[in-house]
């Protein structure tokens, strides 16, 4: 892998994360008049006199009492040290200690569906292309085309209903001490994964239709290349042509997908966190957003750029080592 | 080969969510003395400061751990005893000012406090004597006095609410520094202001001065959760503010261990941001007239759902007892084919309004909302809104039609009839009328309907939440009879900044809620005040205005009832605020193992009547 050409992905990442940090600090301020307003409505008896002295005192406490460009540079001053800032919640907890809190529940349900739909995915992906035409490439077209069709909260409320509700074979929603509750033992380990399992199925049919669907499209492009006809003609075994030449080859789509999942692994599922629920990052930002709490909903947006922009950047590096003729940007 | 991977991966695959089957299917309520909320919201608190809780489930836990002075009782308009046991007004020797059977003397009220002299009234406040904080420790009126002085000095609390709740308290701080003292007790005052105080009361009398205003003592006696000055003295300070952004460690501390002195206690163990656990007090001062405990239940257990319609699955599949959440009338249906519900359709207390723009800022007016500043062409479109249909149609039947008033019928006191006989009670010979009245000021009429002179049809867009479009398209149907059209327009997330106080709308949903405990701050918001206030469309009507600031000022009771009665058929003969409905609350709780619930007006069945009635159901 060339130097010149990491160097330049970094390079584009840092400036494209700059814009964001930018955006992400005076997007939530347009349109708003006075932050201290939003913070605190008027309320009560209390006089014109009254409310003056106790917005300029909120706006003290928050920090909006200086100029913007002063609050955009005590921003990134925070930034720098790791601080995401305070949320507006009730006892002042600090942003990061609060995505600290959920981001690991995320992580539990987003990981296992993004694993177990690679892997499934993968090889129906495989099966499908290899048996194109028969009932194996049937069955994964119909299912695409009916799971395009059904959103993921309705497998999930659906799923809440029978497998939990009705038949009981697994939790109908999330065990309420489930975190305060956990330890790193068998017991707590399998706690989670009792209550992780109905999210987790309602996510992984689409992310298994998914990899499926672009492996089967990948593979058989490949397989009608030539040098896979080349490989036939010196007498390689099957297998060795189906794994070592279609399979690699066919990859870089694959990885473009997972590149994707991977960005959006810390978000969070608002709709599955909700049904079942799960005290995840989507919530946290739906929360963030019902109670104006901009602290939070910054750092967590932040956050989540930050995240997809590490995990472009790695995409397009692997693509490097996949394939070395790929130079994005580089002159020929 | 490729079988036996396909096989192998499937296995692997299916491993995670197979080490989830549960193994047996235990009870989902297994104490039997543990009362089983569920809670529909995104999050349950962490911090449990009374003052700093405003959202969600939060007021709620806060009012059950900690207490006011008293509680107000809208029926009977009495406050009802808390932590105070009684209070009065007093003259300026501290002497009561009651009748002979113990009730206010508003007259000789009024007689005295008259007196330019006087721009205070004060307020004897007389507290239990056996109240104790969780920890053990006995509340004081020096409690007291340190909650309401905290709430007034910005400089230690940095609490707006506070602020809010006691502006009418004569005790002032300005930077920290007190400015005028409104608050006195046995060593803090009372005997150089005059007032007597036995020494063997010093510990339960405080004096207030509040403002000349009826209603001065609601907020005070009601919204001010009392504080134990012991546990927060030693840690508030200019540096470390009650409602602090960057809390101390001790801050901090005080924020998720409450010390409150209300009938339960929080389980700090067993609380977490899912569920949140609370113990009957067994020392709470209050108790039934037989000496048994206020509370039926001895402990409740909150539930976190994310998702009604799961809150609902697991209530009507025995996961908890209670849902404390109103639902929609849509459920009744579904309620009816079960056993073992209490479903309670509580009368509302929250009237449904359609709000016109009649007096938009000057950039904002165009031909369309010139015709809303005419009270006859609002007569025409009130006279057009047929509340039994949309009760019918939009509630299922669950609701009332509200007063033209805008006041409660329930509120026999003070709610005028006479506001409901402005228009006729026949539709049709109401949707005569407004054609009637529409004739003589739009002249050009198709078949579609009216047009202004330029031939622009009469269209108006209605401000409404998502939820709302179903009310928008009956009225819709309504006023199509009259030949006005309507259309739904989102109100959006923050309606007050980008649309109301900006006056860019013809007409929006609101809802109301009026009753003596409010009306003196709603009454201006609503319809005095110009500016960022409920009052959107600016409604400016000298007559109305003299009459609130009449009510609200009056130090006579009974001439401040004879004010509401005079003020609602002229809120009603502006057809500003035209009424749509009320509401009934609904709601549900199972009966298999706790009876007692009790139907509380404009609330759901989780309130503090059925805590107090809930019964073990034998043998469950």
């Amino acid at each position: 892998m060339k130097l010149s050409y990491v160097i330049k992905r970094v390079l584009y990442s840092l400036f494209v994360f700059a814009v964001v940090i930018t955006l992400n600090f005076f997007i939530p301020r347009i349109g708003v008049e006075d932050p201290a307003e939003r913070y605190y409505p008027p309320q009560g008896n209390m006089s014109e006199i009254e409310y003056e002295i106790v917005k300029q005192l909120t706006r003290e406490q928050y920090g909006f009492h200086v100029s913007t460009w002063q609050q955009f540079l005590n921003y990134l001053k925070g930034l720098a040290q790791g601080d995401l800032g305070t949320s507006f919640r009730p006892g002042s907890p600090k942003v990061l200690d609060l995505i600290k809190e959920r981001l690991p529940w995320t992580l539990v349900l987003s990981v296992s569906t993004m694993l177990i739909g690679l892997i499934v995915g993968v090889l129906f992906g495989v099966v499908a292309a290899v048996k194109r035409g028969r009932w194996q490439d049937t069955l994964l077209l119909n299912a695409s085309t009916v799971m395009v069709a059904l959103p993921s909260f309705f497998i999930a409320l659906v799923l809440s209903f029978y497998l939990g509700f009705e038949w009981e074979i697994f939790p109908a929603y999330t065990d309420s001490t489930m975190v305060s509750e956990f330890a790193w033992t068998w017991e707590g380990i399998s706690r989670v994964a009792r209550n992780a399992a109905l999210p987790v199925m309602s996510m992984m049919v689409g992310s298994i239709i998914s990899y499926a669907q672009g492996t089967r499209n990948a593979v058989i492009a490949v397989t009608n290349e030539d040098f896979v006809l080349t490989a036939r003609a010196k007498g390689l075994k099957r297998s060795t042509i189906r794994y070592k030449h279609i399979l690699r080859n066919s990859l870089l789509p694959i990885v473009t997908s997972l590149g994707m999942s991977i960005s959006g692994l810390i978000g969070g599922q608002v709709v599955i966190e909700q049904v079942f629920n799960w005290n995840g990052m989507g919530t946290l930002f739906l929360e963030a957003n019902q109670t104006n709490d901009y602290p939070l909903m910054m750092g967590i947006m932040l956050l989540l750029s930050g995240f997809t922009i590490l995990s472009i950047l790695l995409t397009d590096l692997v693509y490097v080592l996949l394939d070395p003729r790929v130079t994005v940007g580089d002159k020929r | 080969m490729t079988k036996r991977l396909l096989l192998l991966v499937l296995v692997g695959a299916l491993a995670l969510p197979l080490a989830g089957c549960q193994t047996g299917r235990g009870s989902h309520r297994p104490d039997p003395n543990t009362l089983y909320v569920g809670a529909v919201q995104s999050s349950f608190p962490s911090a449990y400061m009374p003052w700093l809780s405003r959202e969600g489930i939060a007021p709620t836990i806060a009012n059950m751990l900690y207490s006011s002075l008293f509680s107000y009782d809208e029926e009977t308009d009495r406050y009802l005893p808390s932590i105070g046991r009684e209070w009065y007004y007093v003259d300026e020797n501290g002497e009561p000012i009651l009748t002979e059977d113990g009730s206010i003397d508003y007259a000789r009220l009024e007689e005295i406090y008259s007196d330019p002299q006087y721009d205070y009234l004060a307020v004897k406040v007389i507290i239990h004597q056996d109240i104790t904080w969780s920890d053990g420790v006995p509340l004081t009126v020096e409690d007291i006095y340190y909650s309401f002085d905290l709430a007034t000095n910005h400089a230690l609390s940095n609490h707006a609410g506070a602020l809010a709740w006691t502006s009418d308290l004569k005790h002032k701080y300005n930077n920290g520094v007190l400015v005028e003292k409104g608050l006195f007790t046995y060593e803090r005052g009372a005997l150089e202001q005059g007032y007597h105080i036995d020494p063997a009361e010093r510990d339960y009398v405080i004096y207030l001065h509040v403002n000349k205003v009826l209603g001065a003592v609601t907020p005070l006696f009601t919204s001010v959760l009392i504080l134990p000055k012991h546990v927060w003295e030693p840690v508030v300070s200019r540096e470390n503010q009650l409602n602090s952004s960057s809390p101390s460690a001790e801050l901090l501390y005080r924020y998720t261990h409450p010390v409150g002195c209300g009938p339960w206690v929080l389980d700090t163990e067993q609380s977490g941001s899912q569920q949140i656990v609370l113990h009957r007090r067994q020392d709470y001062h209050l108790k039934k007239p037989d000496g048994s405990p206020l509370y039926g239940v001895d402990t409740i257990k909150f539930i976190l759902y994310k998702e009604q319609n799961v809150a609902l699955y697991a209530l009507l599949k025995g996961h908890i007892d209670v849902l404390d959440s109103s639902v929609s009338s849509n459920y009744l249906l579904l309620f009816a084919k079960e056993k073992d519900l209490f479903v309670s359709n509580a009368p509302g207390t929250f009237t449904q309004t359609l709000v016109f723009n009649l007096n938009p800022v000057a950039s904002e007016r165009n031909p369309l909302r010139d015709l809303l500043a005419n009270r006859e062409f609002r007569k025409a479109l009130a006279l057009a809104v047929n509340q039994d249909e949309l009760i019918k149609n939009v509630l299922d039947g669950a609701g009332v039609p509200a007063s033209a008033g805008l006041m409660r019928p329930s509120l026999t006191d003070f709610y005028n009839p006479e506001a409901d006989s402005i228009v006729p009670r026949d539709y049709a010979q109401r949707l005569a009328l407004a054609n009637e009245i529409l004739d003589g000021i739009v002249p050009d009429k198709d078949k579609d309907g009216y047009r202004l002179l330029g031939g622009e049809r009469i269209s108006f867009k209605i401000l409404g939440t998502p939820g709302e479009q179903d009310v928008v398209s009956f009225l819709q149907i309504q006023f199509k009879k009259i030949g006005i059209d309507v259309q739904y327009a989102p109100k959006g997330a923050q309606p007050e900044s980008t649309y109301l106080y900006t006056s860019k709308f013809d007409l929006v949903l609101q809802g109301v809620i009026f009753s003596l405990s409010n009306v003196d701050i709603m009454y201006p918001a609503h319809f005095s005040t110009l500016g960022r206030t409920s009052n959107y469309g600016r409604l400016v009507n000298e007559g109305l205005n003299a009459a609130i600031e009449e009510m609200r000022y009056t130090l006579n009771l009974n001439r401040k009832y004879e004010l509401l009665k005079e003020i609602q058929p002229m809120i009603a003969q502006e057809f500003y605020k035209v009424p749509l409905y009320t509401a009934n609350v609904i709601s549900v709780a199972r009966t298999d193992r706790f009876t007692g619930f009790q139907v509380v007006e404009g609330s759901t069945v989780f309130n503090s009547e059925s805590l107090q009635n809930l019964r073990r159901v034998e043998g469950r």
